[in-house]
C-alpha cells in the first residue's frame, strides 16, 4: 500500500512532463495564496465582491465565505496532483470567470479595488484595472495548457494516474451506469 | 487501449468539480460559524447599509448636507487619500489624515479634533473604503459625530464646490481640479 502510494506520487512527478508540472505547480501555489488574505478578512472580502457590481445581495456573504476556499481547496489539489479534470476545469473556470468580471467592469468604467491577492489594498493604490485583467490573463495561460492537456489530447496526461490497472476499469465503468 | 474515453474525463470532471465546490463551501460555511465576527448569510452591503452605528443611526452625509456643514465652517473634513492625491485637488475645508499609515498621521487628528465635532471623511471612486474605513476607526476612538461623504472627491468636484491645491502646508486656493494639473 505504501509503496503503490509512492509509485503513485513518482509518476505524477515524472509523467506529466515539465510544462504541465510546472503550470500545475504556479497555479496551485497562486491559489493558494489568494486565498489566505481572503479568509482571514471575509468581511473586506465581501465589500470587494460587492463592488463588483455583478452578484445579487443574496450571493454576496455566501461567496465571500465560500470561494476563498474553494481558491484554496482547488490549490492544494493542484499542487498534489488528486482530482486532475476537476480542479483544472474548476481553475479554468474561475479565471475565466474573473477575467469576465474585470473586463465588464473594465468597460463600463468601473475601476474598483480588484480583491485579487489582498483585501486591504485600496482603489486608490494605483494599480488601475487593466493591470488586474492582463495579469488574470496570463495565470489563464497556463491554466488553458493544463486544460487542454487534460481533455484535448487523445491520451491526456501521459501515463495519468488514473490510468493504473483496476482504477482505471472502474473509472470507466461510471459513465455507463 | 491507449484512449481514454472523452465521456469517462467529462463525467470525472463533473463529480470533482462538485466534490470541491461541496467541501469548499462547507468548510467555508463552518469557518464562518466560528467566527466571532460571522458574516450575516444574506446582508446588504452597499455602502449607505454597512455604514451605520451601533445605534443604528447611518454614517452617510449628503452632499448638500456636507456643503452646508463646510460653508458654515460648522465641521473639519477629513481627507483618506494619500498625501499626493490631497495635493493635487482636496475640498476647501479638507485636512489631509491618510488612511493607509493612519498610525503616522493620527497626531492630526488626536488631542486637535475634539471629541464633539463634527467630522466629515471623503476619498474618491464609488468604491473607495478609504474614508469609510477611517470613519470607523474615528467612532471607536470615541468621535460620535463622523459623517461619511460617499465617493466625495468626485461628486464635491463635479457639483463645482470650492477646492483647494497643495499639501498640508502649502495650500493653494482654486477652482482647479483633477485631471488638468499633470
Amino acid at each position: 500500500m505504501a509503496e503503490g502510494q509512492t509509485n503513485f506520487f513518482r509518476r505524477q512527478w515524472k509523467q506529466d512532463g515539465v510544462l504541465a508540472l510546472t503550470a500545475r505547480l504556479i497555479l496551485g501555489a497562486v491559489f493558494i495564496y489568494a486565498s489566505l488574505d481572503k479568509i482571514a478578512h471575509p468581511e473586506a472580502f465581501a465589500k470587494d465582491v460587492y463592488n463588483y457590481q455583478i452578484l445579487p445581495d443574496a450571493l454576496i456573504s455566501l461567496t465571500a465565505m465560500g470561494l476563498p476556499w474553494l481558491e484554496l481547496v482547488i490549490g492544494i489539489f493542484l499542487l498534489i496532483g488528486l482530482f486532475r479534470e476537476g480542479s483544472v476545469s474548476i481553475v479554468t473556470l474561475l479565471l475565466i470567470v474573473f477575467f469576465g468580471a474585470m473586463v465588464f467592469n473594465l468597460a463600463r468604467g468601473l475601476d474598483i479595488h480588484c480583491g485579487c491577492f489582498h483585501t486591504s489594498a485600496q482603489g486608490t493604490d494605483g494599480a488601475p484595472m487593466a493591470w488586474y485583467v492582463f495579469r488574470d490573463g496570463l495565470f489563464l495561460i497556463p491554466a488553458l495548457y493544463l486544460f487542454y492537456r487534460t481533455f484535448h489530447r487523445e491520451n491526456g496526461f501521459r501515463g495519468s494516474g488514473f490510468k493504473v490497472g483496476g482504477r482505471e476499469a472502474k473509472q470507466h465503468q461510471i459513465p455507463g451506469n | 487501449m491507449k484512449t481514454e474515453p472523452m465521456a469517462g474525463k467529462i463525467w470525472r470532471a463533473a463529480w470533482q468539480s462538485v466534490a470541491m465546490v461541496v467541501l469548499a463551501f462547507a468548510i467555508g460555511l463552518l469557518a464562518n460559524e466560528s467566527r466571532s465576527d460571522r458574516l450575516a448569510l444574506v446582508a446588504d452591503w452597499s455602502p449607505a447599509a454597512r455604514l451605520s452605528t451601533d445605534t443604528g443611526d447611518s454614517m452617510v452625509v449628503s452632499l448638500d448636507e456636507a456643503k452646508r456643514l463646510c460653508l458654515d465652517e460648522k465641521a473639519v473634513f477629513l481627507d483618506a487619500r494619500s498625501p499626493e492625491d490631497f495635493a493635487r485637488g482636496h475640498i476647501q475645508c479638507a485636512k489631509n489624515v491618510p488612511w493607509q499609515g493612519f498610525e503616522t498621521y493620527m497626531d492630526r487628528v488626536w488631542g486637535v479634533i475634539p471629541e464633539d465635532a463634527w467630522i466629515v471623511t471623503y476619498c474618491d471612486g464609488e468604491t473607495c473604503s478609504l474614508s469609510e474605513d477611517l470613519a470607523k476607526e474615528l467612532d471607536s476612538m470615541g468621535y460620535k459625530k463622523v459623517k461619511v461623504l460617499l465617493n466625495g472627491w468626485t461628486r464635491w468636484v463635479e457639483a463645482g464646490l470650492p477646492v483647494e491645491r497643495g499639501d498640508e502646508g502649502r495650500r493653494i486656493a482654486g477652482k482647479d481640479t483633477d485631471g488638468s494639473s499633470s
